[in-house]
């Protein structure tokens, strides 16, 4: 049983990570209210497996449990997400509406919509690497990928996301014509 | 270094993760070869684009708080709800200091009339004499407040534009949070701005549309994870307000136009927003 020093001390080194906590569960999940489970959840799994935590990389410690977590939740509760990627979406909205179309032509929007439709694995570690600023090694901590594949699998996601925005872009000059 | 190898290593070169002699080389190929200098242009625009676009969604300050509490319980080894250990009791989203504290109490019977005398002083004296009209009562006067500032001084809006490709992107920038917003001129409803406000505890976007001469502060900020309850409509010295969510974000509209008004303005806002 952790003592109120432990909870001291969780709080002074992993508590200020709850930001880039939420953020990844956030983009894992899509959703506001189960990433706030997950989160919860994760901080909690964190809190008393403190004692494994022999210092070094609190956040990327942390981050490791937030993504094993929101697979677990995943696996148990979308299981399809982690077999497919989920891109129809962004292919294949009806331009009908000119409200939609406008806002596709958000630059911000259409970004948000491309990096949602990657499959989980390739938004980790695009959130990780283009949001969190991870390195490679901290990327590889948290993700269980081994460090030497990092830059391949970080440069086959921004591939696909390269993609899937110029199919959007595609999809949107086609409505507006 | 052939092309082949510096495009193989382009990622990493972006990332500053090569070691410094590889990354001379690329240097050099990229000065050589008009292509893979193209290509790498390219992909560092791709990488700025995900980190200034993408939205970054922070821990909401009432998770924050709810995971101090379960923190606090943990190291207290108060027991198990219903027997049930781990994720179970994670996911209890209730008042847990509340609860806490009441299970301090000792139940015996002198104990029990203490409690009761204590209960009642909380309950009259101690709690915010707001919370006790309901969180809603605290919550629409402090809704109408801001409604009625905005129109007295010259603040109606930060930000003045009926574009909402202007208003989106000023409270993207200024909120840790990405509320949609719509113009709503073609039904009668014009967009006029947006403004930064700050209420129930947090910075929240407050869009401003007009009816005739009227105006509507729409206030929207995310929706908490305990925002279950439905559609209301209320009035409140002499304000109309309108009281919606979706699967995002609290909607607050407050204006002294009439009621069926307002609610046709939910309508209409709610089918323009873009779904996702």
């Amino acid at each position: 049983m952790l003592d109120p020093q432990d909870r001291i001390r969780f709080e002074q080194l992993v508590l200020p990570h709850l930001n880039s906590a939420a953020n990844l569960a956030r983009w894992m999940l899509r959703n506001r209210d189960d990433s706030d489970d997950v989160v919860q959840e994760a901080t909690l799994r964190a809190y008393r497996f403190f004692g494994q935590f022999h210092g070094g990389d609190a956040r990327a410690w942390l981050l490791q449990i937030v993504r094993n977590t929101c697979y677990t939740w995943l696996g148990k509760n979308r299981p399809s997400e982690l077999m497919t990627e989920f891109d129809e979406e962004v292919h294949q909205r009806p331009a009908a509406n000119p409200e939609i179309l406008a806002t596709q032509s958000d630059e911000r929007q259409q970004l948000m919509r491309a990096l949602e439709s990657l499959s989980p694995r390739f938004r980790e570690v695009l959130v990780l690497r283009e949001l969190e600023g991870c390195s490679y090694k901290e990327i590889g901590e948290i993700t269980g990928i081994p460090i030497g594949t990092v830059m391949s699998t970080l440069s086959r996601a921004r591939e696909r996301l390269r993609q899937v925005l110029i199919g959007a872009n595609g999809a949107a000059a086609k409505g507006v014509s | 270094m052939n092309c082949e190898e510096a495009i193989k290593l382009m990622n990493g070169y972006l990332d500053g993760e090569l070691d410094p002699i590889t990354n001379q080389a690329i240097e050099k190929h990229l000065c050589e070869c008009h292509n893979c200098d193209q290509a790498y242009k390219t992909q560092r625009s791709l990488i700025s684009a995900i980190g200034n676009a993408a939205p970054y969604y922070k821990v909401p300050a009432g998770l924050r708080e709810r995971i101090r509490s379960s923190l606090r319980e943990e190291t207290e080894g108060e027991p198990m709800r219903n027997g049930v250990p781990g994720a179970q009791v994670m996911f209890h989203k209730r008042d847990p200091e509340t609860r806490s504290m009441l299970s301090e109490i000792p139940w015996n019977w002198l104990g029990l009339a203490a409690a009761i005398i204590l209960a009642a002083i909380i309950a009259f004296n101690v709690l915010p004499r707001a919370q006790r009209g309901g969180p809603d009562q605290f919550l629409a006067t402090q809704l109408i407040a801001s409604h009625v500032r905005s129109l007295m001084a010259n603040h109606l809006t930060d930000v003045a534009s009926s574009d909402q490709h202007t208003v989106k992107p000023w409270l993207d920038a200024k909120l840790d949070f990405a509320p949609a917003v719509v113009d709503l001129s073609e039904k009668g409803f014009p967009l006029i701005g947006g403004r930064l406000d700050y209420l129930d505890n947090r910075p929240v976007a407050a869009l401003i549309y007009q009816r005739r001469k009227h105006f509507i502060n729409l206030f929207v900020w995310p929706a908490g994870s305990d925002a279950a309850e439905a559609t209301k409509a209320m009035t409140r010295q002499g304000y109309q307000l309108f009281h919606w969510i979706d699967s995002d974000f609290n909607y607050w509209a407050v204006s002294d136009i009439n009621e069926k008004e307002l609610q046709e303005f939910k309508q209409l806002f709610e089918e323009q927003i873009p779904r996702h």
